[in-house]
């Protein structure tokens, strides 16, 4: 049984097919990178395992479990988080308060339990975010207020959120979108090591050497169809996605 | 609310000192009637403010009709005080319950709605709860209004004395903000700011956010419903005047004054806008021009009020869907 089962995915707006019949799965502990040319329907994938946009057509099994129709929170409940394409943290929260959603969100913590007592509870959910904090190096900016942070701190504060959740797979969708090299170098640096220690993840990605340096496993859409899903090595050499990347050659 | 803030003991004893101590020793000292109402007045508009706190400065949703639940907490406790002779003791409770309950059913189908259908449904709700107030003569007798002789009787003791009033309003009112603070400074207030500043964003983090809107709406209309209870105990005579569009608009601009977001604020701004009036009235309707302007330029000069997490311009704006200016943050999640 893999984590995560993709099958036959379509998504239609309007005459468009935005993603068109996908199906691949990732296992767990595996790193994948989806890449494809812009409105390839790389993030309308990521909105429609995430619950975020509902399937026109096909399924999506978590854990062995089908989550077709279910709420974003709820799938995210079962150990499936995402970061946003366009960087969305909380800005009048502080670094420390913004992690800790992600922690009750996991956790919960009812209305009951934060006027009478709960401090186990709230102790746990403490650790956690300071846990998740300290992973991507912000717990010395942790009473900073989010909206204060540089741009680059403010993805690894959305990461942290994520992890906060302490999810069985992590979906990023275009992490080093408006980082530099050493930025861009950075992150790969530190999404290996969040895979090196068991987490599966899934990736979106525009910049290619990234995919390519960290992902054992591409998948490539183009026009919302799948047209390749191999190694990087493999994809690389692969004619049809040369084509769509390049155009075709006369 | 993260382990820093566990700070501020000494804040909450000054607070304390002055509920209990200073005030009833001046209330005291004064001894006269009008100043036991305008404390009473305080501290009920303190708890009307902290309630609506926690739905629009935490949770970020613009309402309208707080006012209609203080209403109905108050004809509860009114009606059952004089037609059914249940005192203080039930009527309090019930207050709080009947306006929650009506809360929980209005939540139901309103929470689904976003910003500005919110606000409008919020005010439409407002509006209807005191046009039955108002015109439901064989209950709530109308615009006459309903009087209560009866008093506060705690356990056979009839409390007659202002001062034992005034105690009895100031622990309800204290232990009442002190539920409210617990639920604001909370992980479960964090996740209730979550929605304010990106409720699709919460929902990826696992938090229900409808859910979690139903019961913070719900839970501040039981803290209006009290409020109206300890209202209607006070001056013995509820009217359906007071709990009108423009009481709404008097707590909301509390908040705002106060800063959205914060609750030490929510009650500094109740505090200012019901003192400020009663020592301007020597300017006689002037006053009421004068309160306006206090309003006007804290918003202008202090956008976040005095302790604010945002401003109220943007909570306004993005309730609206306006986008002029920066817009907060791109609320597309669907296809890109």
């Amino acid at each position: 049984m893999s984590l995560i089962e993709i099958e036959h995915v379509t998504r239609r707006f309007g005459g468009l097919l935005a993603v068109d019949d996908v199906t691949t799965r990732v296992e767990d502990g595996e790193l994948v990178g989806v890449i494809g040319p812009n409105g390839a329907g790389k993030t309308t994938l990521f909105n429609l395992i995430s619950g975020f946009t509902p399937l026109s057509a096909g399924a999506v099994r978590f854990k062995g479990e089908a989550i077709t129709g279910l709420k974003p929170h709820k799938i995210a409940a079962r150990g499936m988080s995402r970061t946003f394409q366009n960087l969305r943290v909380f800005p009048n929260m502080s670094v420390f308060d913004n992690v800790s959603v992600g922690a009750v969100g996991a956790m919960g913590q009812s209305a009951f339990g934060a006027v009478f007592g709960g401090a186990r509870r709230s102790d746990a959910i403490s650790a956690r975010t300071w846990a998740a904090l300290e992973r991507v190096g912000l717990t010395a900016e942790a009473e900073e207020l989010a909206a204060n942070l540089s741009y680059g701190k403010r993805k690894y504060l959305e990461i942290a959120r994520a992890l906060a959740m302490e999810p069985d797979l992590l979906i990023l969708d275009e992490p080093a979108a408006g980082l530099n090299d050493s930025e861009t170098a950075e992150l790969a640096r530190f999404i290996r090591s969040l895979n090196a220690a068991g987490m599966a993840i899934m990736l979106v990605e525009h910049d290619m050497n990234l995919v390519m340096g960290i992902c054992s496993r591409v998948v490539v859409l183009a026009s919302g169809r799948k047209i390749a899903d191999a190694e990087p090595a493999a994809v690389r050499a692969d004619p049809v996605v040369l084509e769509a990347y390049l155009g075709v050659e006369d | 609310m993260s382990d820093f803030a566990r700070k501020g003991w000494i804040g909450k004893i000054l607070v304390l000192l002055l509920v209990f101590g200073l005030v009833p020793a001046a209330l005291a000292f004064a001894g006269k009637g009008y100043f036991f109402q305008v404390a009473n007045l305080v501290l009920i508009f303190a708890l009307l403010a902290a309630s609506l706190h926690l739905v629009t400065g935490a949770a970020g949703l613009l309402h309208l009709g707080h006012a209609a639940f203080y209403g109905i907490g108050a004809y509860v406790a009114a009606l059952m005080g004089t037609d059914l002779k249940l005192g203080f003791i039930w009527g309090l409770p019930a207050a709080g319950l009947v306006a929650a309950a009506f809360a929980f059913v209005v939540a139901l189908p309103t929470m689904r709605l976003v910003s500005i259908y919110f606000a409008v449904a919020t005010l439409a709700i407002g509006q209807m709860i005191n046009t039955v107030l108002l015109n439901w003569v064989a209950v709530t007798k109308g615009p006459n209004g309903v009087m209560l002789f009866s008093g506060i009787n705690l356990f056979g003791f009839a409390l007659k004395a202002p001062l034992a009033v005034y105690f009895v309003v100031a622990v309800l009112v204290s232990l009442s903000i002190f539920v409210l603070h617990r639920l604001s400074h909370s992980y479960y207030g964090n996740a209730l700011r979550s929605l304010r500043e990106d409720d699709q964003c919460a929902d990826a983090m696992g938090v229900n956010t409808v859910r979690l809107k139903i019961e913070v709406f719900t839970i501040s209309a039981f803290f209006a419903g009290v409020a109206g209870a300890l209202w209607a105990y006070t001056t013995g005579y509820v009217s359906p005047n007071d709990f009108g569009f423009s009481t709404s608009i008097l707590i909301l601009a509390m908040i705002v004054v106060g800063g959205l977001g914060s609750l030490p604020g929510a009650i500094i701004g109740a505090v200012v806008l019901i003192l400020l009036p009663e020592l301007l009235r020597g300017l006689g309707d002037l006053r009421n021009v004068m309160v306006g302007l206090v309003m006007f330029f804290s918003i202008l000069f202090m956008p976040k009020g005095l302790f604010g997490e945002v401003s109220a311009l943007s909570l306004v704006r993005r309730g609206f869907g306006l986008k002029w200016g920066a817009a907060p943050s791109n609320r597309e999640v669907g296809w890109q």
